[in-house]
């Protein structure tokens, strides 16, 4: 018997993130990197490691390899230990039927045995979207303190913005009333941010009703939310205000890498209290040559700096050779820029070679993408927004 | 290589390191940006399939225990076998301090009894190398012999004074070891490290100890090929290494892995090196910032100058301030308009505004542990 847990996290980490294009081709979206030297699974994780919840499953689905490779044992986050951790659940085949997750409850719905081992009070439902440093501890206090059957966290986004978001509209003490997905007139710029905590009970219940539903789309945000308000349960609004990035498209990605070089950084991530705990791939110092310059950049272990790099990401491993021009670009791990090329506005996904004199981007318009393991041959030029792949024709 | 043993021995003598080992072993000494001594010796014995690993402490060891933990970062924390942490104890026999080898490796009699390995590798820790120790403990093992010694005919690592030098024939078998001479007779270095098997370890061991005998080189090494009485011979080992017995060694190291040739020898991509992992962000440079020929590792912020240089995580180096020639370790700043020349910082060692520090190239100005200057 596993000892009782207060609360359980479970990631949903199975989306395929097709908007990311070729970035998610072959990795799944929660598994692509991020800030020099994460992954976006990394931000949810270590938020739960140093939120005090110890216990996470994670549902993954499309391409998982990558992903449960990289999460391993849990060692990075702490989360290897015995009563507890860190958990792959993949959808299995059951007595009565196997198959994929239909939808986000389903998912959850399909790991209520998972759950039940800790007998918990409450459970956290995460995404692996987004860029952010949350406590959920104190979520899960106001939770507590208010008697909710279940909390979303919610951000204020600009008015204008509203109607592409998922709004809530509450009362003054926060209660939630109604909910809107991209309401055409907004009532409240209060957006959803996929962070949920419910009373395990009350989920479990709506959770198996749902189920047994069969024109349910099984999802939380179209069916088991507008049932528990309906319902008249107690569902409350949690403000978050601190930096929350979305993450779901190349343009995104790119900003959200962009934001780490602004001047003060808007999330901050030198606090040694709220670490964001990454796997290390035990590389040495990174190296800048004589005659290189770099400006404005985050470069991380295991680079070399031969050329010119300015306002850019560099991930571990990456190797700028001399005469090589890199510009307001994030370079993924082991890529090589080689002599003379440039990079311009793009994104260099992982182990890509830009060789000789090839141009990769431009100064405006939309972001470049070279995909994993392309090489780009000497001379080729990529323009604005196009994307890489292994059927490109150069 | 699931029947070998490792078992490095941190008790050097370390006064030349000056303040740097005040409060630490020479194995614990901070190195190459992000890593400790140590590091090498037990990520070679790693890569080398071994997976019992005892490290005999000595003085100044917390900082030393604190770094190597349970081991997880090697792999070295599983059910059987992992890593030993062997301080030093108070025991009828042993009162902590030990005068020599033979007196450390006695005291841990137990640890070498209880293990189960058949053969064992053993090293100093002031030594750097990043070696295949697998083909080591194979060529002891084809060539049946009762103790190979690993060598290097690197001209740097030869110390008048210092160090023990072996001679050897055309059969590689060792003919002659010479400790401590003025002047080394021969140009072979005997690196610290042999191969042995475990239970002759404990018999040598035992007999020499209770002749009241301290130095495994001189009583144990030199008399068994004086005496014929045993088959020793010697496996040269190819790679660069690096004695760190002084703040000159060390700092000559330091400048040395600057070169992408030299550090090549030292990081391999066949034989990773592992750490403790500190989970800083990568290093920030500015607008300002100019790096020339240096060495960084993650959760620098650079606006400043840095030439030929190796700074540690977390090391801040301040607008208009210049740093040449230089270590930094862990958490150290150099503020605003300041100038160093060949100096070491110490970890959080800080450098106030305007300040000018140059030190000799030969003999770099070493600032302690949190001064503030």
């Amino acid at each position: 018997m596993l000892r009782k847990k207060t609360c359980v996290a479970m990631l949903l980490a199975g989306g395929q993130g097709s908007r990311l294009g070729i970035l998610t081709k072959d990795v799944a979206k929660p598994a692509v990197p991020y800030g020099g030297k994460y992954r976006i699974i990394d931000f949810p994780l270590s938020n739960c490691t140093n939120s005090g919840i110890d216990t996470v499953g994670v549902l993954t689905q499309y391409q998982p390899l990558e992903l449960n490779s990289y999460i391993g044992s849990g060692a990075p986050w702490d989360l290897d230990i015995s009563n507890g951790g860190v958990f792959v659940l993949p959808p299995y085949q059951k007595a009565k039927s196997g198959e994929w997750y239909r939808g986000t409850a389903n998912a959850i719905y399909q790991n209520i045995a998972f759950i039940q081992q800790y007998n918990p009070d409450y459970v956290l439902i995460l995404s692996g979207d987004h860029i952010y440093k949350m406590d959920y501890n104190a979520m899960l206090n106001f939770h507590i303190r208010h008697g909710a059957d279940a909390t979303i966290a919610v951000r204020p986004v600009p008015w204008e913005e509203a109607s592409r978001f998922g709004i809530m509209n509450t009362d003054s003490e926060d209660r939630i009333i109604e909910f809107e997905e991209k309401p055409k007139n907004p009532k409240s710029n209060k957006a959803s941010m996929g962070v949920y905590i419910f009373t395990w009970e009350k989920l479990y219940k709506y959770l198996t009703e749902d189920e047994a539903d069969k024109k349910s789309s099984n999802d939380f945000g179209k069916n088991i939310i507008p049932n528990m308000l309906n319902d008249k349960q107690v569902m409350m609004a949690y403000n978050f205000t601190g930096y929350w990035k979305d993450v779901g498209t190349i343009e995104s990605l790119w900003e959200a890498n962009m934001d780490l070089l602004e001047n003060p950084m808007p999330i901050d991530m030198h606090d040694k209290k709220w670490r964001i705990f990454a796997k290390n791939p035990g590389m040495p110092p990174h190296f800048i040559a004589k005659g290189a310059t770099v400006s404005d950049t985050l470069i991380t272990e295991g680079c070399e700096v031969y050329g010119n790099v300015n306002h850019s990401i560099l991930f571990a491993g990456v190797i700028i050779e001399k005469g090589a021009q890199v510009e307001s670009s994030v370079i993924m791990p082991g890529s090589v820029i080689k002599r003379g090329a440039v990079v311009r506005r793009a994104i260099v996904a992982e182990r890509a070679v830009v060789s000789a004199g090839a141009v990769v981007g431009e100064d405006e318009g939309n972001i470049a993408v070279i995909g994993q393991g392309i090489t780009v041959p000497a001379g080729a030029s990529v323009p604005a927004g196009q994307q890489v792949d292994e059927s490109y024709t150069f | 290589m699931k029947d070998v043993m490792g078992v490095v021995y941190t008790g050097e003598n370390d006064a030349r390191l000056r303040e740097l080992t005040i409060t630490r072993a020479i194995a614990a000494m901070p190195v190459a940006g992000r890593f400790r001594v140590i590091d090498f010796l037990v990520s070679s014995m790693v890569n080398g399939g071994m997976k019992n690993i005892g490290v005999i402490m000595q003085k100044n060891y917390h900082s030393l225990m604190d770094h190597l933990g349970s081991g997880k970062e090697w792999d070295l924390h599983g059910k059987n076998d992992g890593l030993h942490i062997l301080p030093p104890f108070l025991t009828r026999e042993n009162v902590g301090l030990y005068p020599g080898l033979l007196d450390a490796l006695r005291s841990n009699n137990n640890y070498l009894i209880r293990s189960k390995q058949e053969t064992l590798v053993l090293s100093n820790s002031n030594i750097i190398y990043n070696a295949h120790l697998d083909e080591l403990v194979n060529f002891y093992k084809d060539t049946n012999a009762d103790i190979t010694l690993m060598y290097t005919k690197d001209p740097t690592m030869k110390r008048d004074e210092y160090g023990t030098y072996i001679a050897v024939d055309k059969s590689g078998n060792v003919t002659d070891i010479e400790v401590q001479p003025t002047h080394p007779t021969y140009d072979n270095t005997y690196m610290q490290v042999f191969v042995i098997k475990r239970e002759l370890l404990i018999e040598l061991v035992d007999k020499a100890v209770a002749h009241g005998m301290h130095s495994m080189d001189k009583d144990v090494l030199l008399r068994l090929v004086q005496d014929k009485s045993a088959k020793i011979n010697a496996y040269e080992y190819k790679g660069k290494c690096w004695q760190i017995d002084s703040v000159q060694s060390y700092f000559s190291f330091s400048m040395e892995i600057l070169d992408p040739k030299l550090r090549k020898g030292l990081f391999r991509d066949d034989l990773p090196v592992y750490t403790k992992v500190r989970d800083e962000m990568p290093s920030y440079y500015g607008d300002q910032a100019v790096a020339i020929n240096s060495l960084m590792a993650d959760g620098c912020q650079i606006e400043g100058t840095v030439e030929n240089s190796i700074l540690f995580r977390g090391v801040k180096i301040a607008p208009n301030a210049h740093v040449k020639n230089c270590i930094i370790m862990q958490d150290g700043q150099v503020h605003e308009g300041a100038y160093i020349e060949n100096c070491i910082l110490d970890k959080q060692a800080i450098i106030k505004r305007n300040a000018r520090l140059i030190g000799p190239s030969a003999y770099p100005i070493v600032i302690g542990k949190d001064v503030v200057i």
